[in-house]
């Protein structure tokens, strides 16, 4: 069977406005897969990014990369067809020869107005928080994370919390087996909000280890956690875009 | 308005089997008010050449490793890179020079298990210098960094162009090819040292203005160098720059090939 892909993506990238629309197929034969694009098919979906909304965001100076981006998909496999809108955010900030990356727009001002008033590394608390980003960057290292239910995978085939599903983010890359919408369930809800708190990563994850910018009361300070146990899960998730999907909740752990 | 077009058909082969293919083509148009608009428009003539860029890649590549054939054409020209895996062992070739550098590969030295690295001089061979020079100073080039201090006797010609990978992307600024080389340099190789004979990648990172090299092949085995640019000692060099057979850079996701090219080179680290 041929999978088809149709779409549009407008994306601003650190000071250029690029406009891409594209349409492709691809096939798997066996253990051969082949892509190929189908010009004839596409059909332009208009839409603008706006510029005005990335004004607050560019007012920063510590801004090292700043990519946005907002996009329109039709796919079809066999008789099934599904549609998708997505919507990007990335920006990596650096202060003092550290980097954070941020991949949703809210959370860029709070890392940035706390990464000015970083001070030294200090050893990790034994109790701390983890913030909704972080938390969606260690999931796929973390045995009690799941597969959540929603939306559909690159066959068009249905995500449920037991279903295997495979990852298809661009007609041009082989489907591959993935956990969709990785999540905590929610235990222990009560997270004591006194504790420090993990509000971004310095380094991308290893493990359960991380390297990340810590706020404890009025201090800021970057430390290497390894998280040994979870102790609490927030209700509230936020959808970010690693892997094929992570929801970050607000998390208590030890380590 | 300028106009970028290209071409590119792509294929994998596992040991003489093809696992992947993939066709390619599209035009980025920069508008005078600085944005690109880009489709995939077929230009039949691209795609023609590209595949005919394919055929000789086919044609040429062996049939017992792990094989990516890139067959592009631009409105500049066309390229056929080839990438040839062996274990831990990696070139990136053309059609040309497959076998020689096939042999290179065979010949490196099969990498033993990792051992630390010692602060021991490097002999830098088979051209692999052109990687240390790509990270220490051709990268610190395109982020606008000084150029690094060379000693008299050595030349580094690393000239930055636009260039994107697809016509999807933003061009920026990336190196063209890194060529070194060195003009009556002295030559005292250090009874102790490391002869490095293949690299498997590098990186530069501007916030520390730190390398990383990733030694696949040595006198010692695979090992990775982590250091600031500034502790490069250049102790000294010999002959012609010689090809080097292995350098995709990937800087913002864009994956470019730059060819390199540097003498044997003799370097130590404070």
């Amino acid at each position: 069977m041929i999978y088809r892909k149709q779409g549009h993506v407008v994306r601003w990238e650190n000071g250029t406005l690029l406009r891409v629309t594209e349409s492709g197929a691809a096939r798997e034969t066996g253990g051969l897969f082949e892509c190929w694009p189908e010009p004839e098919r596409k059909r332009r979906t208009g839409f603008s990014l706006s510029m005005d909304r990335l004004k607050p965001v560019l007012r920063f100076s510590m801004l090292e990369r700043v990519i946005v981006s907002r996009g329109y998909a039709e796919h079809e496999y066999g008789d099934r067809r599904w549609s998708e809108h997505t919507h990007r955010f990335h920006a990596s900030i650096v202060h003092d020869h550290l980097r954070v990356l941020v991949d949703r727009e809210e959370d860029l001002e709070p890392i940035a107005n706390a990464l000015q008033k970083i001070g030294r590394e200090r050893e990790a608390p034994r109790h701390l928080r983890l913030a909704p980003n972080v938390t969606a960057a260690l999931l796929p290292f973390l045995e009690e994370a799941k597969q959540t239910s929603g939306g559909v995978d690159g066959y068009g085939d249905d995500i449920t919390e037991s279903s295997i599903n495979f990852y298809r983010p661009s007609y041009r890359m082989r489907p591959v087996r993935m956990p969709f919408n990785l999540a905590l369930d929610p235990g222990v809800t009560t997270i004591d909000e006194a504790l420090p708190r993990a509000i971004a990563l310095l380094e991308p994850v290893q493990g359960l280890t991380l390297r990340v910018l810590i706020e404890e009361e009025r201090s800021v300070y970057p430390a290497v956690v390894t998280v040994t146990g979870i102790e609490g899960v927030a209700a509230e998730r936020t959808w970010y875009p690693y892997g094929a999907g992570a929801y970050g909740a607000e998390i208590l752990v030890s380590a | 308005m300028t106009r970028f077009a290209h071409a590119v058909h792509e294929e994998l082969w596992s040991h003489g089997r093809r696992v992947e293919s993939r066709l390619s083509y599209g035009e980025a148009v920069h508008e005078t008010d600085g944005s690109i608009t880009a489709t995939d428009t077929r230009d039949d003539a691209l795609v023609a050449r590209a595949e005919a860029q394919l055929e000789r890649l086919r044609a040429a590549m062996p049939n017992d490793a792990l094989v990516r054939l890139v067959a592009e054409s631009t409105l500049e020209g066309d390229t056929a890179t080839m990438t040839v895996r062996e274990g831990a062992l990696s070139i990136v070739t053309d059609p040309e020079h497959v076998q020689e550098d096939l042999h290179l590969m065979r010949t490196a030295g099969v990498p033993p298990a990792a051992r630390a690295v010692c602060r021991r001089p490097l002999l830098w061979k088979n051209g692999t210098a052109a990687i240390l020079l790509h990270e220490a100073h051709g990268h610190p080039l395109e982020h606008h960094h000084e150029p690094l201090p060379l000693p008299d006797w050595l030349h580094v010609e690393a000239p930055l162009i636009e260039r994107r990978q697809t016509f999807r992307d933003v061009p920026l600024l990336r190196m063209q090819h890194v060529r070194v080389t060195q003009t009556n340099a002295p030559f005292d190789l250090p009874e102790e040292h490391i002869e490095v004979t293949m690299v498997d990648g590098g990186a530069y990172e501007p916030l520390t203005q730190t390398i990383t090299i990733r030694v696949s092949a040595s006198s010692i085995g695979a090992f990775t160098i982590v250091e600031p640019r500034a502790n490069i000692l250049f102790l000294g060099a010999r002959g012609d720059a010689q090809r080097y057979p292995g350098v995709i850079c990937s800087r913002e996701g864009q994956e470019l090939v730059v060819g390199s090219h540097a003498p044997a080179l003799v370097t130590a680290f404070r």
